[in-house]
């Protein structure tokens, strides 16, 4: 599904060259469902944004579902973004001109989905988040963890495969947390691949994949649930 | 792919900015329409054909200050000694002179006082056969007049009864093409046209009679008098500086007064209006001008404040170009809400001109003109800024900013 071989992401300035990654070497399988661990500035983030093709990287190799991403141009990123990659971030990105329906309806007007296509995968996904009577309702009338539902919703709108999640519940307490948490496993049980960025250790122990990322390096651990300390090394 | 439902919906629930933006439209269209309109009157109105060869034509006074004078003599032998000069085509004596602002007009009609009949106020040009050549305006119909028929007199009591009258006149008082030979009335003084002449324009050029004048073969010299002299082409400047030296040569006892080309006395005579149209022009650029830093500005402000909003529309697939094409499009809704009350304003604006200002009905042209050229304007100024938001990189989206 996801391949990075050698990945390095060098930021230039006048005076410092910063090495976000380096030599990442990554492969995520179909159905995985992975956090994403590493302290603050380790290059987490970084990550995030070449896999979900938010940036470019500065040498190595991509490969996503087998298309070789570095060789793409910037409109075939967006594109392909649009049809492959679901995005759930920390502070949800909801448009707050926008009602929710609006919301989710944003990546398949970009996709050139018909408006009655549109509406029956919007309402689709928006009871599956269980906000379905709230279709006209504007974000801000609604609480931080029914906004992280409908931002949700938005990523599963376009049937996308791959869901990058950035710090999803960085945002909530704990029980809204929970509840997204929960939503996120029914959704990789339905089959979709989860990359999960996140600072909580308990939250990232309910993926069965833990990956950490020193310095802009890649320490790999498979953590098996109820069994915490067994670990497998890169 | 389209975004205008959720553009519209967007900008209903965060309207102030937009409609700000829309009422400066709206303003720019009504006032620049406007002002286009009065501009264009103003250059149709100082780019009218006088009738006159301008730069071959000159005129001056002379004002008498001796008290043994036979002015009627003197004016005779002033004429004479005019159409001598090397250079000169010819030379008249004349009550008033054209495109100067002053002279004198009255009503002419059909028929004499107490029969209702219709009636127009014309300038008046008392002066003999020399005055059509003098100013450079052919007959088109009907002869000048003989030499019998001017009277050189101080005394009203003579005043001629024939005439000669310009087409736009004899148009107006005689429809059906038979003013020649026809009379007309002045008071109860009639007037009979004998001959029709070319475009020729009075002394006002900014009422309505400018065009509606009566040549009367009456020369009446007095203290002051006014002449006419016109030139062989390039020979003006020439006889302009000889003239005073010529006219002194007969009798010292006067001077020489305001000798000024014909163009010098146009020019004169219109700088209000040219001052205006240079008023309403430098006005046009600049309401032009502030409406597109609006729009500008305003884009950028929406831009900044929406970074993060445009980084993840970017994430979720937006192309570079479908930034752009939002922007565009949320520009071009403001701007069509704009222009069309700026045409409905425009429209009432005129209304109130016409009424208070006597202007002219605001021609349709005018207002779709203007409000095409602000939307063009609008478009380009928001180019820039959506162009910047399109590089808006997407990886914002995921940055806490």
């Amino acid at each position: 599904m996801l391949t990075m071989n050698n990945i390095n992401k060098v930021y230039q300035t006048d005076m410092v060259q910063t090495h976000a990654l380096r030599d990442f070497n990554l492969q995520v399988e179909e159905g995985e469902f992975i956090a994403v661990t590493g302290p603050s500035g380790s290059g987490k983030t970084t990550f995030l944004n070449i896999a979900g093709m938010l940036e470019t990287f500065t040498n190595g190799q991509y490969l996503l579902d087998g298309v070789d991403v570095g060789s793409l141009n910037d409109n075939q990123r967006a594109d392909l973004r649009n049809q492959k990659i679901g995005f759930i971030f920390q502070g949800f990105n909801l448009i707050p001109d926008l009602n929710l329906f609006e919301n989710i309806e944003v990546p398949l007007r970009y996709r050139g989905i018909k408006a009655t296509e549109r509406k029956r995968r919007v309402m689709e996904r928006l009871e599956q988040v269980g906000l379905a009577s709230r279709a006209k309702h504007l974000p801000q009338q609604l609480s931080g963890g029914q906004q992280q539902r409908v931002a949700i919703a938005r990523a599963l709108a376009g049937e996308p495969r791959f869901l990058l999640a950035d710090e999803p519940t960085g945002n909530l307490d704990s029980l809204m947390a929970r509840q997204v948490m929960e939503l996120l496993e029914q959704i990789n049980r339905d089959g979709a691949t989860i990359v999960m960025v996140t600072h909580d250790p308990e939250l990232a122990r309910r993926a069965p994949r833990n990956i950490q990322v020193v310095d802009g390096q890649l320490a790999d651990f498979t953590l098996y649930q109820g069994n915490p300390a067994v670990a497998v090394g890169a | 792919m389209s975004e205008l439902k959720p553009i519209l919906n967007a900008l209903r629930r965060s309207k102030v900015g937009a409609i700000l933006l829309l009422l400066q439209i709206a303003i720019t269209t009504a006032v620049v329409s406007n002002s286009a309109f009065i501009i264009s009157e103003k250059m149709t109105y100082l780019n009218q054909a006088t009738g006159f060869v301008e730069k071959d034509i000159f005129t001056f006074q002379m004002m008498h200050f001796g008290n043994d004078v036979n002015y009627m003599r003197q004016a005779e032998l002033d004429e004479s000694t005019l159409r001598e000069i090397p250079g000169v085509i010819d030379a008249v004596i004349v009550n008033a002179v054209p495109l100067s602002g002053g002279g004198s007009s009255s009503t002419y009609r059909l028929q004499p006082t107490g029969q209702k009949s219709k009636g127009l106020n014309a300038s008046i040009f008392e002066a003999d056969s020399h005055f059509l050549n003098s100013v450079g305006v052919q007959l088109v119909e009907g002869r000048n007049f003989t030499d019998s028929e001017v009277v050189v007199s101080n005394d009203y009591a003579q005043y001629p009864t024939v005439g000669i009258i310009t087409q736009a006149l004899s148009e107006e008082l005689f429809p059906d093409g038979d003013a020649l030979g026809n009379t007309i009335y002045r008071g109860d003084n009639p007037v009979k046209i004998i001959g029709i002449t070319d475009v020729m324009k009075g002394p006002w050029l900014k009422l309505d009679r400018r065009d509606w004048s009566v040549i009367v073969p009456f020369v009446m010299a007095d203290k002051l008098t006014q002449f006419i002299v016109r030139t062989q082409p390039g020979e003006r400047a020439q006889v302009m500086q000889q003239v005073e030296q010529h006219m002194l040569s007969s009798n010292r006892q006067r001077v020489v007064e305001n000798i000024r080309g014909f163009e010098d006395l146009k020019a004169e005579y219109v700088s209000p209006d040219k001052l205006t149209m240079r008023m309403l022009m430098v006005m046009i650029v600049v309401l032009v001008l502030i409406t597109a830093l609006g729009i500008f500005g305003l884009t950028l402000f929406n831009i900044n404040k929406r970074t993060k909003q445009i980084g993840t529309r970017r994430a979720l697939g937006a192309r570079k170009s479908d930034i752009v094409r939002y922007f565009l499009i949320e520009n071009s809704v403001i701007s069509t809400f704009g222009l069309v009350t700026g045409s409905v304003l425009a429209v009432l604006m005129a209304q109130q001109l016409m009424k208070h200002y006597s202007l002219a009905q605001l021609p349709l042209p005018f207002i779709i003109t203007t409000a095409v050229s602000v939307l063009v304007i609008s478009l380009l100024a928001v180019i820039g800024p959506a162009k910047r938001a399109a590089n808006i990189s997407p990886s914002i989206a995921t940055r806490t900013i």
